[in-house]
């Protein structure tokens, strides 16, 4: 399995695509803005682009869903299913799929949006914009921001503390890094001394 | 990047470092994490031959080992893991990387100029006599770093984030910081002469949006 990372510089939000090598399958987290250097990933290596993810519906994360639409015919996978009509699996809850021969387990995680979901493949969670380093999503209430608040206690921080974030919009993180340094969660945490041998 | 294994020593919840085959390519062969391996230095041996013959290194996971007296001149590393390493006297020009971890890393004595690192995180690590002079590090996370006579001179720090992180004898001169988030640091002796200060976040009044404001609208 392998990666790939593109930055959106329309809304500067975070495009990933996962391929798996062994099925020549791939998909695509967050499809902001469809590139040609994104086209090019799949096509180069002739991998089959079967499904989409989605954190959240937020434009600069669904965007380029119409575009891969016209192209290729994957099965998008949302909480929410205006985001591509009849042709989105709803997901709800926590629970794991099967896409492109790879195991992703997706936990619901509202408070930045209702329908904010958070993914993970292997020790890495996709966030959305629940979570970034050094910052938790925006919110419309105080109550949604403590909702917000519990969830990625609950759900993210629960993880290992290597497990790396991949946020929709920003640099990577780890949950140890997010536990010490988020301004909005680490006060429930203490900063280990770091040893100078 | 590639996904990595867990450590097969029992009850050890760290992932593996890197395993290579005869031919000392990178294999997906479950091991040891670096603290549990049984040849320390045996592999730590390979990881050196490896980055040594190759120019263009993707999903080495090398965490937990020290780097002494290493040139990484124009090496390039895509989706590695180096967290909790330890990087002493390293000297660089035009090192790239993408989407690597260098979290809780020590560098001490380290010359990283002209590197190219975007989408690279080195929360919690410590900067002795570093310098990224004339670098490109943009979309990096710094968060909680502690950063002692070190340099960032001449650096594209574009969206990079430096919360939390301890600056002491640190200079970000001629410095592009446009959306560089410096919330919560803690300062002494920090130059920014020169650089955009005022396109950069240096606490929540400068963005609402950073704490999950209830005032404001949602990040798109």
């Amino acid at each position: 399995m392998k990666i790939y990372f593109h930055l959106n510089l329309s809304g500067f939000s975070n495009c990933y695509i996962i391929v798996n090598e062994n099925t020549k399958e791939a998909l695509i987290i967050d499809p902001g803005k469809i590139t040609p250097e994104i086209i090019e990933h799949i096509e180069t290596d002739n991998y089959k682009l079967t499904g989409v993810l989605v954190t959240h519906n937020h434009e600069s994360h669904t965007n380029g869903i119409k575009t891969l639409l016209k192209i290729y015919t994957p099965v998008i996978y949302a909480a929410d299913s205006e985001i591509a009509g009849n042709g989105t699996v709803v997901l709800k809850g926590d629970g794991v799929i099967s896409i492109a021969g790879l195991t992703i387990g997706y936990m619901s995680l509202p408070g930045h949006t209702p329908d904010s979901m958070v993914f993970k493949v292997g020790r890495i969670l996709f966030t959305g914009d629940s979570i970034s380093s050094g910052k938790i999503g925006s919110t419309s209430s105080n109550y949604s921001k403590n909702t917000l608040i519990s969830n990625i206690k609950m759900k993210i921080l629960s993880q290992q503390e290597d497990t790396v974030l991949m946020p929709g919009h920003g640099p990577p993180t780890t949950v140890g890094a997010e536990k010490l340094y988020n301004p909005v969660i680490a006060q429930d945490y203490v900063i280990p001394p770091i040893p100078l041998s | 990047m590639y996904l990595h294994n867990n450590c097969i020593e029992p009850g050890c919840w760290n992932e593996a470092i890197s395993t290579f085959n005869e031919q000392g390519e990178i294999t997906e062969t479950p091991g040891y994490c670096f603290e549990h391996h049984p040849e320390k230095e045996k592999i730590t041996q390979d990881i050196y031959n490896y980055i040594r013959n190759h120019t263009k290194i993707v999903g080495l996971n090398a965490s937990g080992i020290t780097f002494e007296n290493i040139d990484l001149t124009d090496k390039r590393f895509y989706g590695c893991f180096f967290q909790h390493c330890k990087f002493i006297n390293l000297h660089s020009t035009g090192f790239r990387s993408r989407m690597s971890m260098f979290d809780f890393a020590i560098f001490s004595d380290c010359n990283l100029l002209q590197s190219n690192m975007q989408f690279t995180s080195f929360a919690g690590s410590t900067f002795s006599h570093t310098l990224f002079t004339g670098s490109d590090l943009i979309q990096d996370n710094f968060n909680g770093i502690q950063s002692y006579q070190s340099a960032f001179d001449d650096a594209d720090l574009y969206n990079s984030r430096f919360v939390k992180a301890k600056l002491i004898d640190t200079s970000f001169r001629n410095c592009n910081i446009k959306k560089t988030v410096f919330m919560g640091i803690e300062q002494q002796n920090v130059s920014f002469k020169s650089s955009n200060t005022r396109e950069a976040i240096y606490g929540e009044t400068d963005s609402e949006l950073f704490m999950g404001s209830t005032t404001v609208g949602e990040i798109q």
